[in-house]
């Protein structure tokens, strides 16, 4: 049984594009829909931070590759989604055309952008510890588990500074790396909270269709339905990301093929891992 | 000692980061494992790290250290060669 996967936010672009007929399709939408020209990595118009465009930058590449998979006559049984990575999932279910998802990636990474300016957070990727070790970590040095992706792989998120300290004491209780990457706001942690007003009025200002393909979500491993999703939506922007619980999930369900839709593959080295502990 | 490691390594590398569709003798010994190269990135060295402690009973304690052992099969294999109980 195959299993679409749809990675969240990449942390860097590949300058290497594709050049046929589908992807120049993308670079279209992705320019009427955003202003944001994917092959130039700029903005047609308003300027926007590197994070937005990132954000952008993974729906598309994820939009992309799921209209190749199909195109080859790929199919999945079942999707799942990682973070911001659930916009095209959402589009692969039908839930949403490619243009919506696109513009919802893009509207949320704005008001993040507009309504954290001026403010400083960081995120801290984790390797190496455990999750009671790093949850202590956490709560001391006052930042948020973002990602528990697997047993030992986690993203914090939180004010720099406070991030900066808690990586700092990660490293000295024996993680195997730990590095701090930049970003717009605090996201998977409840200070998006106050984000609140903003974010939930943009979900509300489309339509969902029922999901053609079952859907899983990163928080409880529930199947999405239409009615869920703008809550849903809201709700994974303020909470962890849970994926090794929703990869022990899918398989429970009867995958067995895991096929990575996006850029990088990051979620598959997760299933690697997870397969490879006891 | 380490030259004798070169292939245990390749096949290591294989088989802890189920890399498909590659033998041993594409792995170029010299060649940048991380970024250029095999494109590994701090995932694929957390999973060597623990393949290189099963398979070999050789630990590498730290980021810091491993960016050296894994910068090449080479450096791997004379690491291991170097702290081999």
């Amino acid at each position: 049984m195959n299993c679409f996967m749809f990675p969240g936010q990449p942390l860097i672009h590949d300058a290497t594009l594709p050049g046929d007929a589908d992807f120049d399709e993308i670079v279209a939408l992705t320019r009427t829909h955003t202003g944001m020209d994917l092959s130039a990595f700029t903005w047609a118009g308003e300027a926007h931070s590197e994070q937005v465009a990132l954000q952008v930058y993974g729906v598309a590449v994820s939009l992309y590759r799921h209209r190749c998979l199909r195109a080859e006559g790929m199919k999945p049984a079942v999707a799942a989604e990682h973070s911001m990575g659930v916009y095209a999932a959402l589009a692969a279910c039908g839930s949403i055309n490619e243009a919506e998802a696109l513009e919802i990636a893009f509207r949320v990474g704005v008001s993040m952008e507009r309504r954290f300016h001026g403010r400083d957070y960081a995120l801290g990727c984790v390797v190496g510890l455990t999750a009671e070790k790093l949850a202590v970590l956490a709560a001391e040095g006052m930042v948020f588990l973002a990602n528990h992706n697997t047993s030992h792989h986690f993203l914090l998120a939180g004010g720099r500074h406070e991030m900066e300290a808690t990586i700092g004491q990660a490293l000295a209780s024996g993680a195997f790396s730990a590095k701090i990457f930049p970003c717009d706001a605090p996201l998977h942690t409840p200070l998006l909270a106050e984000a609140e007003g903003e974010l939930a009025a943009i979900f509300r200002d489309y339509r969902y269709h029922e999901p053609a393909i079952p859907l899983m979500n990163h928080i409880d491993q529930e199947f999405l339905t239409a009615a869920e999703i703008p809550a849903f939506l809201m709700r994974e922007l303020t909470e962890t990301v849970h994926w090794e619980r929703t990869y022990r999930a899918l398989q429970r369900f009867g995958a067995t093929r895991f096929v990575e839709v996006g850029a990088g593959d990051s979620l598959k080295k997760y299933n690697r891992w997870i397969e490879s502990r006891p | 000692m380490s030259e004798e490691l070169i292939p245990k390594v390749k096949q290591m590398i294989i088989e802890s980061l189920r890399i498909e569709g590659m033998s041993p003798d594409e792995i170029e010994t010299d060649a940048p494992l991380f970024g250029e190269g095999l494109g590994l990135d701090s995932i694929d060295a957390l999973q060597l790290v623990v393949a290189m402690e099963k398979d070999f009973g050789v630990v590498v304690p730290d980021a810091a250290t491993g960016t050296k052992v894994f910068a090449s099969v080479r450096s791997m294999a004379d690491y291991i060669a170097e702290h081999k109980k």
